[in-house]
Order: C-alpha cells, then structure tokens, then sequence
C-alpha cells in the first residue's frame, strides 16, 4: 500500500503503468522528475488514468497473475484502492471469461459519471455512476460477426475508446484484431471503419474487418479527423472513420504501436516505429513527428539514447501528451525507461529508469 | 484479503466446488479470485485435498469428506 501522499496545485502526475505495479511520478516544472509512488505492487498494470471529472478519481486495470483481473479506482491517489460495488465480470456458467483490461477511458466532460473500459475479450463496458458499477455494453457484445472476430498476438482486446466530444451518440473503438469500428446511435448498432487500412496479414488486403489497429484517436478540435497506428500503416481519416488516408510517408516502418496529438497545435502528431525485431532503427532510439497532420515526418533524437545495443520498442498506450505549449511528451519503453519533452518534441531526458517493463503513460496536471 | 485476513476457515462441503460455493456465501467476491466465469480453476490457483491436488482427482468435482482440508495456493510462477 503506498503512502498517502499530498501534491501542489499545478503538478504535472505520471501515472506509468507496469508488469509490476503503477509508479506515480511527478514533477512541478516538467524539468525535475520524482519517482514518488509505486502502488498495486507485483500487479500488471496495463493502464491508468486519473479522472479530474469527478474530484480526483484514478482508475487502473489491475491485471494479476493469479486471482484475477480487475479493475480498481482510488480516491487518495493511489493511497488506497477499492474494488467496484460491481466490476467488471462476465456472468458467471457464461461462455466468456474476463482476461485483460486494456483500457479506462473516462466520457465525455459533459458526462462526468461516464467511464469506459475495453477489455480481452474485446468488449465495452460502462460505468454511468462514476466507476462504482460496471455493465457491459450489450450492443457490441452482440454484433452479428463477433463469432468471427481474430485476436492479435495480445488477444483480442478492445484497446482504444473515443467518445466523439461533438456528439453524444458517437463513438469509435479499436479492436485488435478487428479493426475500428463506429456507433452513430448511442451504441445500439456498430459498423466497421477501416475502408482503406490494410490487413497484409490477409488474403484479401483490404477487407471490410480484421485489421489490426493498434491505437485510435481523436483530433481535439476537429471532431471528423482521426489517426491511428495500425499493424500495417499509419493513417488518418477526414470523414469521421468513413475512409482513412495513408499517411506513413517517409516513416521507415509500417509498424508501430502508439499515437498522440499535440493539444494545442493538433496538426502536430507524435508516433514511434519499429524494425522487424519490433524495436528502435540503426541503435537510434527515435520518436517521429509531423506538424502536418501526416504530411511530413520528422525523425525526434535529441537526448534520446544511441548505440549498438540500444533497442528499445514502445506499447500502444505508452506514450502521451499533456495540454502545455509547447507540449510534453511522454514515452515509456518496454523495458522500462520512461523519457519526457518539455518542448514538443525538439529535446528529450530520461526521467527515469531500470521501470518494469511500462504498459502505459499517462498524464495529468493536478488542480 | 475477502476472509478479513484469516488463513483458515471452516465451511460445510461435499465437494470442492462445493467449498468454492461456501466460501462465496461467507466471503462474496472469493469465487472470482478463484475460479473464472466459466467455472473452471484459474490456472495459477492450485487446490489440494489434504496432500492431492484435485486437477489430478476429479477437479472440482472432487469428494470432502467431513473434516477434510483443503488448501488454495497460487502456484509458482515467476518472471
């Protein structure tokens, strides 16, 4: 159990998700970084996130080894953690049974007792009391193809939520390895968006469903455009999903994992690719940018490690950015180096080391 | 943690899916650690009746006899 703990007013928090537990890390001027925390030691924490909806609620998928995953939320940021008056189970004597949570995602700012998860076996669940009980989502649970639905080398899990913040009955999903997919009615019907993302995979590499997306997000003020990090490009859409545009260019892979937007300059687009080995290029560890939605890349190194042995990949949630300008930007490694940028991008630190391995980075500036 | 902390503890049981079953009345929550939605053992969660472990016997359909112990354990595992 950690220690209770108190933080200013203005504290940009860490919450960095591991194979053996969530670090809380923090800093007052994004220059100094302390390690302040490990909580839910031992635990594989795939994601954490802290809700400033409602006080400060942080949630985090607690995925253990042993006697189950579930989800847990703290009101004492991370203090002391609680179990859902009902969590997230699948009906017991059911065919399903609940492997990982991906992915909480607090609703929309106008629906401040909404929370989502994704989960393995990709399905959504829905909290409407602010995380106390925990319902799955019946409308994809019943899609027509869903007996036909693939994993991914991680499962089949549903790792990427996108309430559209312009209308209340939109929302996309990612699904590996399903693909994106789309709700115009509240959820009641859900139709597949991944014309023009590839499944090289595939016999047919273009098909209606089986991509492999890896991460999904919103552009902040553009509610129609898109991006996502794919098994097999990098793409972006202008027409809320209905077709996407490639925009890999002149990125030396295809593959990679996660995707962020600078909030204050959304044409500015942060990812990372990977050789075949799933690891950095050349011994250069490198974060890539474009500051035209896609349209030209920028290869990031300044402060980043380089070297023979320097091999170092990047998870789908493993990186994020926060709402200065200029922005920070925030990459843990799968091997457990957590770097950061004050300045968009133009230099990096290491902030800490020798993690366990960091399933996810999250961000929030305390108020 | 779901027993207040408390190592051992008595419950009235024919069969190990009958002591699952017990301890879920007594301690609620304590099936989900244990076994998955669909019933079965979670695989790192070992189950012994005395000295057997019971995937070896009739799994959760394995005979208690009255004052038998059962012993759960995760199993080791590491990395």
């Amino acid at each position: 159990m950690a220690t209770s703990r108190s933080y200013t007013k203005g504290t940009v928090l860490l919450l960095v998700g591991t194979k053996r537990g969530l670090f809380l890390i923090s800093s007052r001027d994004r220059q100094s970084w302390a390690v302040e925390e490990q909580t839910l030691k031992g635990t594989r924490v795939f994601n954490a996130v802290l809700d400033s909806r409602n006080g400060r609620r942080m949630f985090a998928a607690d995925n253990g080894d042993f006697f189950g995953t579930f989800l847990r939320y703290s009101d004492d940021l991370g203090a002391t953690w609680q179990e859902p008056e009902q969590g997230i189970q699948f009906p017991e004597d059911g065919p399903d049974m609940l492997k990982n949570i991906w992915l909480i995602e607090p609703g929309r700012d106008d629906d401040p007792r909404t929370v989502y998860a994704g989960v393995d076996p990709a399905s959504l669940w829905v909290s409407t009391d602010g995380g106390g009980t925990w319902n799955v989502h019946e409308g994809l649970m019943n899609h027509p193809t869903r007996d036909r639905w693939a994993p991914g080398a991680g499962g089949l899990c549903l790792h990427s939520i996108v309430p559209d913040y312009s209308n209340p009955d939109r929302m996309w999903i990612g699904i590996s390895a399903v693909g994106c997919m789309r709700t115009d009615d509240g959820g009641k019907t859900w139709v597949f968006a991944n014309k023009n993302t590839r499944a090289d995979f595939m016999p047919e590499k273009y098909p209606e469903y089986g991509q492999c997306i890896h991460r999904l997000i919103q552009h902040p003020t553009q509610p129609d455009v898109l991006y996502q990090q794919n098994h097999c490009g990098v793409y972006k859409s202008t027409n809320g999903g209905d077709d996407w545009i490639d925009i890999q260019g002149t990125l030396p892979s295809q593959f990679g994992f996660p995707i962020a937007v600078d909030p204050r300059h959304p044409e500015t687009i942060f990812t990372i690719v990977e050789d075949m080995d799933r690891a950095n290029f050349a011994g250069q560890f490198t974060i890539y940018r474009s500051e035209d939605a896609g349209g030209q890349w920028e290869h990031l190194t300044n402060g980043l490690p380089q070297g023979t042995g320097v091999r170092l990949g990047v998870l789908r949630h493993g990186m994020c950015t926060d709402s200065f300008d200029p922005c920070g930007v925030y990459v843990g490694t799968n091997t457990g180096q957590l770097f950061a940028t004050a300045d968009r991008g133009d230099s990096w630190q290491l902030i800490a080391d020798f993690l366990p391995p960091i399933y996810s980075v999250n961000v929030s500036v305390l108020e | 943690m779901r027993t207040g902390n408390r190592h051992t503890v008595s419950v009235p049981a024919r069969t190990i899916r009958e002591v699952i079953d017990a301890l879920e009345r007594d301690y609620p929550g304590l099936r989900f650690n244990l076994c998955h939605e669909t019933g079965e053992l979670r695989p790192y969660v070992n189950v012994f009746l005395e000295r057997e472990d019971v995937r070896y016997l009739q799994g959760l359909d394995t005979p208690v006899a009255d004052g038998a112990t059962v012993h759960i354990f995760h199993s080791v595992a590491g990395g």
